[in-house]
C-alpha cells in the first residue's frame, strides 16, 4: 500500500517534470475560443506539450507588453498580435524564417510580418470579408437579382428603396468602427484595384490623391442618396436586416454562424471586384518566452496543412496556407469560397497600419456616413495622421 | 525643545500619509510639468506647447466651415458655457421649489441619482437616451410628430447630446448644497421681510439669493472642477467622436499618453487641464489659506 | 385659502412631474434589462408583449469577455483596502493639522487643496512609468496604493474640518491624566469621529469604486479588469447588446446606490461637508 502511494508521488513529480508547456495567449473568447480549442487539442496530441490558453485583447496587450518587454519579460510563449506591432517590436521577437514553411504561403500575407528579409511572425487562418450579404428568401420575394455592373447596382438599390417597409436598403454596423471601415475597403478595392490598397498600407499614396478620391466618391455618393442606414450597434442591425428592416448588409464571413438559417444567405462583391479584403490572425513569440522551442513548434503547426485544417473545419476560417483539401470546410463556408473564388485576398487596411491612425480612421469614417459633404476633410484628416 | 516636539508630531502624525502623496501624486505632478517642455533630444523645449495648441484635435477655432469639430479646449468651454449655468440655476430651483412638494424628498433622491452612479454608468445612460431606436428622447420627440435619429452620431449634436445628458447627471450636486444651504437660513428673515409686504419674488432675490452667495461659490467651483476633468462620458458615449466632434481635453490626453504613446504631447494637454483647475479652484484655496492662518 | 389648495396641488404635480422626467432614462435602462431584447428594439415603453426576465443579469454575471461577476468581486478587492488604509493615515494627518503646530502648517494646508484641483491625468503618464518600472502595472497593489494616495488630500482636509469644530477639552484632560498622544487619539478623538469616517468613508469607497480612468490605464488583463472596465466591453468590438449592457450598467451603480441609501445621512453630510468647507 505504502509502496503504490510513493510510486505515484513519484509518477506524478516526473510526469510534471518532464511534460512540458506554453502559455498561447489570443484574442477569442466565447464561440470563437471554442472553435480554436479543437486545433489546440489537436497539437497536444501530436507534441504532449501541453497548452494554456489565455485570452487578452490586442489593444490590451499593446499597453502591457511594451512595459513586460522593457523587464525582459513575457507574458506568455506564443502570442497573437497585430502584424504592425511584430515588426515594430523585432528586437523583442524571436526570428522565425527557420520555423514557418514560407513556400506555403502567398509572398504577400507573410510580408507583414517580415523585417527585411527576416520573419518575426506567422500567419494564422484569415476571415475573408467578402460583401453584402442579403436573404435569397428576399429576393426572391421582391423579385430582386445579384447586380453585374455598377449602374445594375445602383438600380438595385433603387428598387430595394421602393419595397414597404425597407427602412435604408443597406444596413451600417456601428460599434468601434471596423463594420464602416470594411465597406470602405471594399470600395477601395473595387475601383483602385487591390493595389492601391497595399499602396494605402505602405504610404505610397496619398488619401488625398485622385486615385483614392475615385472610389471615395463613389461611396460618398451612394451615401449622400440615402443608401446607407445610419450607423447602428452592428448585432442591433444585423437581426433587424434579418427581419426585414434592410436589405443588404456587409458583414465578415462570421456572419454566417450569426443567423437562424445560414442556408438563406446569399453573397455578392461589388460588381468588378478583383480583390476582397482578408483578415489574417498573426502571432510571434517573444524573445522572453519561457518554452521558446515549444512556442516554435506551436507556430510551425499553425503554419502547417495540418494545423490549419483543424481550424477551417470549425467554419467560418480561411486557410492561408496552399493544400488545405476542399472538403476539409463545412458546406456553408465551401458556397461563401465560390462566390470568391479567383479573387485577390488583399490585407486588411486599419488593422495593419493599427495605432492611433486606425481609431482615427473609424471616427472619420462615423463621420463620413453622417456627413458624407465633408469628404475632402475626411481624407485630409486621414492623410495627415498617417503614421 | 519645542522644535522636537513639532518634529516629532510632524513624524507620526503627517509623515506616513504625506510619504504616499509625494511618491505617487506630487512627484507625477512635477514630473508631468517637467515632461511638457522636454523635446525629442532631451532638450528644454516649447515647442510641444506649440505643437499641441496648433493641433487641430486641441483649438480649431475654425471648425470644418464653421462645423463641428472645434477641437477639444473649445468643446470643453462650450461644455462650460452651457453646463455650468443650468445645473446651477436648475439645482437652485429644485431646491426652493421641491421644498413646498409633498414627498420632495423622494424626488430629490430620484434627482441625485445622477450623482451617485457610476460616471461610466452615466455615459452609457447617455448614449442610450439619445439612441436612434432605443432612446428616451426620440419617444418624446416622435411623440411631437419631430425627427428622430441617433443624436450622438452627428457632428453637430453629439456634443450637445453629451452636454444636455451631463446636466440630468449632475443637476442633482447643487440642488443638494443648495437644499443644504437654504435650510441654515432663519425663518425669521422671511417673516419680517412678510410683514413688511415683500413678495415672495422679491424675498428670493433680496433674502434667499444673497445668503447662499457662499454655497454657490462652491457649486460653480466644483462643477467647473468637474466640467474640465470630464472623461468617462465621452469615452463610453462617443470616444470623442464622429470625427472629433464631441472630443475633449482629458480624452485627449489620454489618446496622446495611451494610444499613440506620445509622453510629451499628453503631458502638455495634462498641464493645460491642471491650469484651468487651479484657476478654477482659486476661490476654495484662498479661502483655505485664510483659514489655516 | 381655496387658492392655497390649489397652489398646494400643482406644485405637487409640477415637482412629480420633473422627478418623472428625471427618473425616465433609469427606467429605460431597467425596462432592457428586464426584457429580452427583442421586445425592446423598437422602445421599451412599449409593452405589447411584457416578459420580464432575469437572463441579461445572469449573462452579464457570467459573461465570457467581462463576466460582471469576476468584476465586482475584483473592484470589491480594491475598494476595500483602498478606503481603509486612506482613511486610517488621513483621520491621522487631519488630527494633526488641526491640533499640532508645526512648519509649513499653513502650505501644508494649502497643498491638500491644490490636490483637491488635481486632474488624474496630471499624474497619469508619469504614474504608468512608475508602476511599470516596479514591476507593478496590472496588479491591484498598484491601484490600491494610487488611489490611497490620491484619497488622501480630500479625507485629510475633511477630517481637519471636523476635527476643529471638536471641542479640545477632553483631550486636553485626558493629557493631564497623562495619557500619550497616540492614546489621546484612539481613546479620546476616533469614537467621537465617527459621523465623520462614515461620512469619508461612503465617499471614498463610492469613488473607488466608480473609477475608471486609473484603472484603465493600470489593470490590463481580462481577468483582472473591475466592473467599471468591463462596462465598455459589454459595447466592444465583437459584442453589441442593449440588453447585457443595461443589465450590467444596474449591477455597476446598484453598490453605490445602496451604500447612497444606507448611509444617506453619513453621505449627503460627507458631500455638503468636503465641498462646503
Amino acid at each position: 500500500m505504502k509502496r503504490t502511494l510513493l510510486l505515484t508521488v513519484v509518477l506524478v513529480f516526473a510526469s510534471m517534470l518532464l511534460a512540458e508547456s506554453i502559455t498561447v495567449i489570443g484574442p477569442w473568447s466565447g464561440d470563437e475560443e471554442e472553435s480554436f480549442k479543437p486545433v489546440l487539442q489537436a497539437f497536444e496530441e501530436k507534441t504532449g506539450i501541453t497548452v494554456n490558453y489565455r485570452i487578452n485583447r490586442a489593444e490590451d496587450l499593446a499597453n502591457v507588453l511594451p512595459a513586460q518587454f522593457n523587464a525582459r519579460r513575457a507574458p506568455g510563449d506564443v502570442i497573437f498580435m497585430w502584424p504592425h506591432f511584430i515588426t515594430a517590436n523585432p528586437q523583442h521577437a524571436v526570428e522565425l524564417s527557420d520555423v514557418v514553411d514560407t513556400g506555403l504561403y502567398e509572398p504577400a500575407t507573410l510580408r507583414s510580418v517580415m523585417v527585411g528579409d527576416e520573419l518575426y511572425g506567422t500567419a494564422y487562418t484569415a476571415k475573408p470579408k467578402p460583401g453584402f450579404w442579403y436573404r435569397k428568401s428576399f429576393f426572391e420575394e421582391h423579385g430582386l437579382s445579384e447586380p453585374d455592373t455598377w449602374d445594375e447596382f445602383v438600380a438595385l438599390l433603387e428598387e430595394i428603396s421602393e419595397i414597404p417597409g425597407i427602412r435604408r436598403p443597406i444596413a451600417s454596423g456601428n460599434g468601434v468602427g471596423w463594420p464602416l471601415s470594411d465597406i470602405t475597403e471594399h470600395f477601395l478595392i473595387t475601383f483602385g484595384g487591390p493595389e492601391l490598397q497595399n499602396d494605402l498600407i505602405e504610404g505610397n499614396i496619398s488619401w488625398e490623391s485622385h486615385i483614392v478620391r475615385r472610389p471615395m466618391e463613389k461611396l460618398a455618393g451612394l451615401l449622400e442618396a440615402g443608401y446607407f442606414s445610419e450607423p447602428t450597434e452592428w448585432t442591433t442591425i444585423l437581426e433587424q436586416w434579418w427581419k426585414g428592416d434592410y436589405a443588404l448588409y456587409f458583414m465578415g464571413f462570421w456572419i454566417i454562424g450569426m443567423v437562424d438559417d445560414p442556408d438563406d444567405l446569399g453573397v455578392f462583391t461589388l460588381p468588378g471586384a478583383r480583390g476582397v479584403v482578408s483578415s489574417v490572425d498573426y502571432a510571434f513569440v517573444p524573445a522572453y518566452a519561457d518554452n521558446v522551442e515549444g512556442a516554435k513548434k506551436f507556430i510551425e503547426f499553425i503554419s502547417s496543412v495540418e494545423g490549419q485544417s483543424v481550424q477551417v473545419a470549425q467554419g467560418g476560417h480561411f486557410a492561408t496556407v496552399a493544400g488545405v483539401p476542399e472538403d476539409a470546410y463545412p458546406p456553408a463556408d465551401r458556397e461563401v469560397a465560390r462566390s470568391i473564388e479567383g479573387l485577390e485576398p488583399v490585407r486588411d487596411l486599419d488593422d495593419t497600419i493599427g495605432g492611433a491612425w486606425q481609431s482615427a480612421f473609424w471616427d472619420q469614417l462615423k463621420l463620413l456616413w453622417v456627413r458624407p459633404e465633408r469628404l475632402n476633410s475626411v481624407l485630409a484628416e486621414l492623410e495627415a495622421r498617417m503614421p | 525643545m519645542l522644535r522636537r516636539a513639532r518634529l516629532y508630531h510632524f513624524g507620526i502624525f503627517i509623515l506616513p500619509a504625506l510619504t504616499l502623496m509625494a511618491i505617487f501624486v506630487m512627484y507625477p505632478t512635477l514630473r508631468t510639468v517637467f515632461l511638457s517642455f522636454i523635446g525629442e533630444d532631451g532638450s528644454f523645449t516649447l515647442s510641444n506647447y506649440t505643437e499641441v495648441l496648433r493641433s487641430r484635435d486641441i483649438f480649431n477655432p475654425g471648425g470644418y466651415e464653421g462645423e463641428f469639430p472645434f477641437g477639444a479646449l473649445i468643446h470643453n468651454a462650450m461644455w462650460i458655457a452651457i453646463h455650468l449655468p443650468i445645473t446651477t440655476f436648475l439645482g437652485l430651483f429644485l431646491a426652493t421649489f421641491l421644498r413646498n412638494v409633498k414627498g420632495g424628498g423622494i424626488i430629490k433622491s430620484i434627482i441625485f441619482l445622477g450623482m451617485v452612479m457610476p460616471m461610466i454608468v452615466g455615459g452609457i445612460m447617455i448614449r442610450f437616451m439619445f439612441d436612434g431606436s432605443v432612446g428616451v428622447v426620440n419617444m418624446v420627440m416622435g411623440f411631437f410628430g419631430m425627427h428622430t435619429q441617433t443624436w450622438t452620431a452627428y457632428p453637430e449634436t453629439a456634443l450637445f447630446s453629451l452636454i444636455f445628458g451631463s446636466v440630468w447627471l449632475w443637476a442633482g450636486f447643487s440642488m443638494i448644497l443648495y437644499s443644504a444651504g437654504l435650510e441654515t437660513i432663519p425663518n425669521m428673515y422671511y417673516e419680517a421681510a412678510r410683514i413688511d409686504g415683500a413678495s415672495r419674488i422679491k424675498m428670493f432675490f433680496k433674502i434667499t439669493i444673497p445668503l447662499l452667495k457662499p454655497i454657490t461659490v462652491v457649486v460653480v467651483t466644483m462643477t467647473l472642477l468637474w466640467e474640465l476633468k470630464i472623461f468617462d462620458i465621452v469615452y463610453v458615449a462617443t470616444m470623442g467622436g464622429p470625427g472629433g466632434s464631441s472630443n475633449v481635453l482629458a480624452l485627449q490626453m489620454y489618446l496622446y499618453g495611451f494610444r499613440e504613446w506620445n509622453a510629451e504631447k499628453a503631458a502638455v494637454v495634462a498641464v493645460l487641464i491642471t491650469l484651468f483647475t487651479l484657476v478654477a479652484a482659486i476661490p476654495l484655496i484662498r479661502s483655505a489659506g485664510d483659514e489655516a492662518e | 385659502m381655496r387658492k392655497k389648495t390649489f397652489e398646494k396641488i400643482a406644485f405637487s404635480t409640477i415637482g412629480w412631474f420633473i422627478g418623472l422626467v428625471w427618473i425616465l432614462p433609469v427606467m429605460g435602462i431597467l425596462m432592457t434589462a428586464i426584457r429580452p431584447y427583442s421586445e425592446v428594439i423598437d422602445g421599451w415603453w412599449r409593452f405589447d408583449s411584457f416578459n420580464p426576465t432575469f437572463s441579461n443579469f445572469i449573462n452579464a454575471l457570467t459573461h465570457p469577455t467581462a463576466s460582471m461577476l469576476e468584476g465586482m468581486v475584483n473592484s470589491l478587492i480594491i475598494a476595500v483596502p483602498a478606503t481603509i488604509l486612506p482613511l486610517l493615515l488621513a483621520t491621522i494627518a487631519g488630527y494633526g493639522i488641526s491640533r499640532y503646530k508645526f512648519p509649513f502648517r499653513k502650505s501644508l494646508v494649502v497643498a491638500v487643496v491644490l490636490t483637491l484641483a488635481l486632474p488624474q491625468q496630471m499624474i497619469a503618464v508619469p504614474l504608468f512609468s512608475i508602476m511599470s518600472n516596479l514591476g507593478l502595472v496590472d496588479t491591484y497593489a498598484a491601484l490600491i496604493l494610487v488611489h490611497t494616495a490620491w484619497g488622501i488630500p480630500w479625507i485629510t482636509f475633511f477630517m481637519r474640518n471636523y476635527f476643529k469644530t471638536l471641542p479640545n477639552d477632553m483631550e486636553e484632560a485626558a493629557r493631564i491624566d497623562g495619557a500619550t498622544d497616540f492614546q489621546i487619539f484612539y481613546r479620546v478623538v476616533l469614537p467621537n469621529a465617527f459621523p465623520a469616517i462614515a461620512s469619508a468613508s461612503a465617499l471614498q469607497f463610492t469613488w473607488v469604486w466608480s473609477d475608471f480612468f486609473l484603472a484603465l490605464i493600470l489593470i490590463y488583463s481580462p481577468d483582472r479588469i473591475l466592473a467599471t472596465q468591463r462596462v465598455p466591453l459589454m459595447r466592444g468590438q465583437y459584442h453589441v447588446d442593449w440588453g447585457l449592457l443595461s443589465a450590467a450598467s444596474i449591477l455597476v451603480m446598484i453598490v453605490p446606490i445602496l451604500i447612497y441609501i444606507f448611509l444617506q445621512r453619513y453621505y449627503v453630510r460627507g458631500m455638503v461637508g468636503w465641498s462646503g468647507k
